[in-house]
């Protein structure tokens, strides 16, 4: 199977709930009277997220996608890891995608670090057989040494992405997708991550990451899309973004 | 034509969920020793509860109805067991997807195996209740042979509570009301339904009450082959009838809303 990403048309428009929409009362209200009492009070927003977005991605690809707070970054990141369905338009996803959207979801605090690798795996579905093989590996990646023992609570906000990232990017997935937490961790570590994220393309396979640091998109990523407003403003090689930037 | 295709969208969700077996097995055993971690005795803590609530209901109730302890505190142990995975279950049916809302965020994973995830629980921490209620019936001398049907019951009983889950979980998540809602409902239902008191020691006239009640029948189902007797037919046509509804409902729901779930978390 060859693993390649292409979105055709997509779009993905989702209400946004204020509190008093999520009351009943409210809504109880709101069926007596005919719903005329609550319209055109913006209760519920509908928010369109991607307008038409179009692009295709091939094994080796690694996409950066930049554009300010609120341009569709991480809308695009969880219609690319199926967590939203998009309202319009085709996705077709072909490969295992393992997502690194959060840091934070899916950890145990007051289970060490072993335990937390232990889990992070298991939600991938890897075989317990197969976690306990890699576990080494993964421990002395992350360099969290005699910590891993450690409950994750105590771990700074490094340690914990370095953990995160460590497992993340062990587990051998076709498609991996990245918010940009990434740039969490000293800078030793951000060579390190750097160096296995360009081996994991190597490997042939898709990489998508959000990220505001256009010096890590330089250097990690061989294509570009800038976001604005939910839609694709730019499509491309990095080198004429660069190009096309500066 | 949209329609069709979220239909057939909503029952590819349940058969996804049914075949992440193995990932919710597994999550639901290290919720269930997460939960418990750092207690001596783990879910037997859930255990010693029900223990509790049927060693108080029984001495108040026996008294009041005039049975000996020998006689009323085996039928509401095995009652408040049986509770357990079958009204028990609509309380905790509000939290099925607000108890995901972090991994729903992040992760691709059908809609229903957040409710298979709960529905495994539920059978955990019953394994741990029943265990509990075979010990303390063989200390007393009065441990009861379970009887096969409860082979067919418990799984029909957690069909169920798997398929009433969604719709009641989905109505949670969106109307935060009816979280608290549910909360007293379930209560109430635990009143209403003969788990303390049978059918017989009430006024003819509100026989209803019981017959009417599909967690009545889905608990009689249970706790009778528990007490080593079959349930009778009225009770497993009556489950089978609710079932039925539920699993309709369940799939009314996920083809109309299964999309939006995640946007109301």
């Amino acid at each position: 199977m060859t693993i390649s990403i292409s979105l055709n048309g997509v779009t993905l428009d989702y209400a946004i709930y204020s509190v008093r929409a999520q009351s009943l009362r409210n809504a109880v209200l709101n069926m007596a009277v005919g719903g005329k009492l609550m319209k055109g009070s913006n209760d519920v927003t509908v928010v369109r997220a991607l307008n038409n977005v179009s692009f295709t991605l091939r094994e080796g690809d690694r996409l950066g996608l930049v554009g300010h707070n609120g341009s569709g970054k991480t809308s695009m990141l969880k219609v690319l890891a199926g967590v939203y369905e998009p309202t319009g338009g085709r996705i077709r996803v072909d490969g295992r995608v393992s997502s690194m959207i959060s840091m934070s979801i899916g950890l145990d605090h007051d289970a060490s670090g072993i335990q937390n690798i232990r889990n992070l795996a298991m939600m991938q579905q890897i075989p317990k057989k197969e976690i306990e093989r890699r576990l080494p590996e993964i421990i002395s990646f992350s360099e969290l040494g005699a910590y891993i023992h450690m409950p994750f609570k105590t771990y700074s906000a490094g340690m914990m992405a370095r953990l995160t990232f460590s497992v993340a990017t062990a587990l051998n997935a076709d498609i991996l997708i990245m918010d940009e937490w990434i740039s969490a961790g000293d800078a030793e570590f951000q060579q390190k991550a750097a160096a296995r994220m360009a081996s994991l393309v190597d490997e042939a396979k898709i990489v998508v990451i959000a990220s505001h640091d256009m010096s890590l998109i330089k250097r990690v990523c061989n294509k570009v899309m800038v976001m604005e407003g939910g839609q694709a403003t730019f499509f491309g090689s990095t080198e004429e973004w660069i190009r096309l930037t500066t | 034509m949209d329609i069709a295709r979220d239909f057939a969208a909503a029952t590819q969700d349940l058969g996804a969920g049914a075949r992440l077996a193995p990932l919710w097995w597994r999550v639901g055993l290290e919720q269930t020793v997460a939960r418990y971690r750092r207690t001596l005795l783990g879910p037997f803590w859930l255990a010693s509860s029900t223990l509790a609530t049927a060693f108080s209901l029984a001495i108040v109730f026996g008294s009041i109805f005039g049975a000996s302890l020998a006689q009323s505190f085996p039928f509401i142990m095995a009652g408040v067991v049986a509770w357990s995975v079958t009204g028990g279950m609509l309380g905790e049916s509000a939290n099925t997807f607000m108890l995901g809302a972090g991994i729903m965020q992040v992760q691709k994973l059908p809609l229903s195996f957040h409710a298979f995830l709960q529905v495994n629980r539920m059978m955990i921490n019953f394994l741990h209740q029943v265990v509990a209620f075979w010990a303390v019936m063989a200390l007393l001398r009065m441990f009861p042979l379970p009887h096969w049907q409860l082979i067919l019951s418990l799984p029909l009983a957690a069909a169920t509570a798997l398929l009433f889950s969604i719709p009641v979980g989905m109505l949670a998540t969106r109307y935060r009301d009816i979280n608290y809602m549910i909360g007293f409902i379930s209560q109430a239902l635990f009143m209403l339904t003969p788990v303390f008191w049978r059918k017989g020691q009430m006024s003819p006239k509100l026989h209803w009450i019981a017959d009417l009640n599909p967690f009545a029948h889905l608990l009689e189902i249970v706790r009778q082959p528990l007490l080593g007797h079959p349930a009778a037919l009225t009770d497993w046509l009556a489950s089978l009838g609710f079932f039925v509804v539920a699993g309709v409902v369940a799939v009314l729901s996920l083809t109309l809303y299964r999309r939006r779930v995640v946007f109301w978390l």
